[in-house]
């Protein structure tokens, strides 16, 4: 009563095979294509405020600092690649501005450029200030890192990197204060 | 079974096997030159030189690129290279790349130097006397190139008012951050709250303490040919403090069926009001939550 399972091989001209194999390759470029465009969007971050003390993060905070957290990292990837600290659009203040602009103001200077892409943040809040005017963050970032002279990789990495963010209301957004990299949390 | 090595020139004249073997060897040698290796430097603090090691020979290129910082310098490997104090005055991460023939990187931590300065949040800059949990502080460590100190710091905090401690508090900072709730002080006046980090790092604030809300209210009336003059005695919160020139005292005059009432802002301590009414009249006064006494002026009271 056992079956014995058979295959079937099936002979295909040759100049159907080539076109089969090549419509396969272009279908299988395009999907690739479509995936590393996909890959490449916007960061996603997301908050957990389960461990924030001692004052609660109101809901409408928690959409304000994840929206505002995600715009900044946009505009560092940008300020990074083109060199140019106008993109930092007011997101980062004080020290953070700071280093950005020393960082962007070097890699100009000698001729490199870095990109943050597929960038994924898993923020949770550890400190939100009682009167509201701090909160602190902890960011466990990945991304891919590519680090270039001109046109030239010098260093490509997916990384997981911890972050310390200090974040501030602003007159309309929440700013980034201080963002430092720690080898753990 | 036989290796053999097929190396071919431009003009495909076969190479001897001697050649051979000694361009292989070549070719290792050089490939062993050329692995510029490098070491990270070993606990590098914000602010203090440190020191990259490489492997082989020959020159190359460093790159650092950290968070405050992107460097290119012309190394020479199988030396040492000197990173200065202030190429590493940032803490966080940094990633050195050496390219010769081909690149290699690595990636290390600058740790925050000790803490240098402090960031005091406290809140409000005005405060009722006597409410519980009426004022608050925040102390942020940060060393001199203003990276936050993540070591547990030791943290006091004082508040101070005519001289004497009302409160002192010991913290230690989590993530470079401590922070106080406590209640104001009994008496108005200014309250000085002041961080210690590790004894030498200081920041003081100042909060004015101002009366609370009117405790109670004791009015008395006099008629006069312009009206009724109605006051208040001295108008003080439960501690004794007088409340605040401007506190809104409201005069309340019954007669008969009519009630009328007049707004009057506490002025040197004393609400005044004139009420204009015909026969005997009922008046009253409050502030906030606070009742004063009723007055009943004409009709033989």
């Amino acid at each position: 009563m056992f079956q014995t399972a058979q295959t079937e091989l099936v002979l295909i001209p040759s100049a159907i095979r080539r076109r089969t194999v090549g419509l396969a390759a272009l279908a299988l470029l395009m999907f690739s294509g479509l995936s590393v465009f996909a890959a490449d969007s916007a960061p996603q971050v997301t908050l957990s405020v389960a461990k924030v003390g001692p004052r609660e993060v109101e809901p409408l905070t928690q959409r304000s600092v994840v929206r505002d957290y995600k715009f900044a990292w946009t505009n560092l990837d940008l300020a990074l690649q083109s060199n140019s600290t106008g993109l930092m659009n007011g997101l980062f203040v004080g020290p953070a501005s700071a280093w950005l602009s020393d960082e962007v103001k070097g890699q100009k200077q000698n001729g490199i450029s870095s990109r943050y892409s597929n960038q994924i943040h898993k923020l949770d809040a550890v400190f939100y200030a009682p009167e509201g005017d701090v909160i602190e963050l902890h960011d466990t970032a990945e991304y891919d890192l590519e680090i270039l002279d001109g046109s030239k990789a010098i260093h490509a990495e997916h990384a997981v990197v911890h972050y310390i963010v200090l974040m501030t209301p602003g007159a309309d957004r929440w700013v980034i204060r201080q963002l430092q990299s720690v080898p753990q949390f | 079974m036989s290796w053999s090595i097929n190396i071919v020139c431009s003009h495909r004249r076969p190479i001897r096997w001697g050649t051979k073997i000694l361009l292989v060897f070549a070719f290792v040698a050089l490939g062993l030159a050329q692995d510029a290796n490098l070491h990270a430097p070993e606990a590098p603090v914000a602010g203090s030189p440190a020191a990259i090691g490489t492997e082989g020979s020959g020159s190359a290129t460093l790159y650092l690129v950290g968070p405050s910082s992107a460097v290119k310098h012309d190394i020479e490997l199988g030396k040492s290279v000197s990173l200065s104090a202030q190429e590493l005055q940032s803490a966080g991460r940094y990633v050195a790349t050496i390219c010769s023939s081909k690149c290699n990187s690595v990636t290390f931590f600058v740790a925050p130097a000790k803490p240098a300065n402090v960031t005091f949040l406290v809140h409000p800059s005005r405060a009722p006397v006597a409410p519980n949990d009426a004022v608050s502080g925040v102390a942020l460590a940060f060393d001199e190139f203003h990276n936050l100190v993540l070591t547990p710091i030791a943290v006091q905090f004082q508040l101070t008012a005519k001289g004497s401690a009302l409160m002192s508090r010991n913290a230690e900072t989590r993530d470079g951050i401590a922070w106080f709730r406590t209640s104001s002080g009994r008496s108005a006046g200014p309250l000085q709250v002041t961080a210690f980090l590790s004894g030498d790092v200081i920041a003081r604030r100042i909060v004015q303490q101002v009366a609370s809300d009117p405790c109670s209210l004791r009015i008395k009336g006099q008629k006069t040919a312009k009206g009724i003059v109605v006051e208040t005695e001295p108008v003080r919160d439960c501690s004794g403090n007088p409340v605040p020139d401007g506190t809104v005292v409201t005069f309340t005059a019954k007669s008969g069926n009519q009630t009328s009432s007049v707004d009057a802002p506490v002025k040197q301590d004393v609400a005044r009001a004139t009420i204009l009414a015909k026969g005997p009249v009922v008046i009253s006064a409050a502030s906030g939550v606070a009742m004063g006494n009723e007055v009943r002026i004409g009709g033989g009271n």
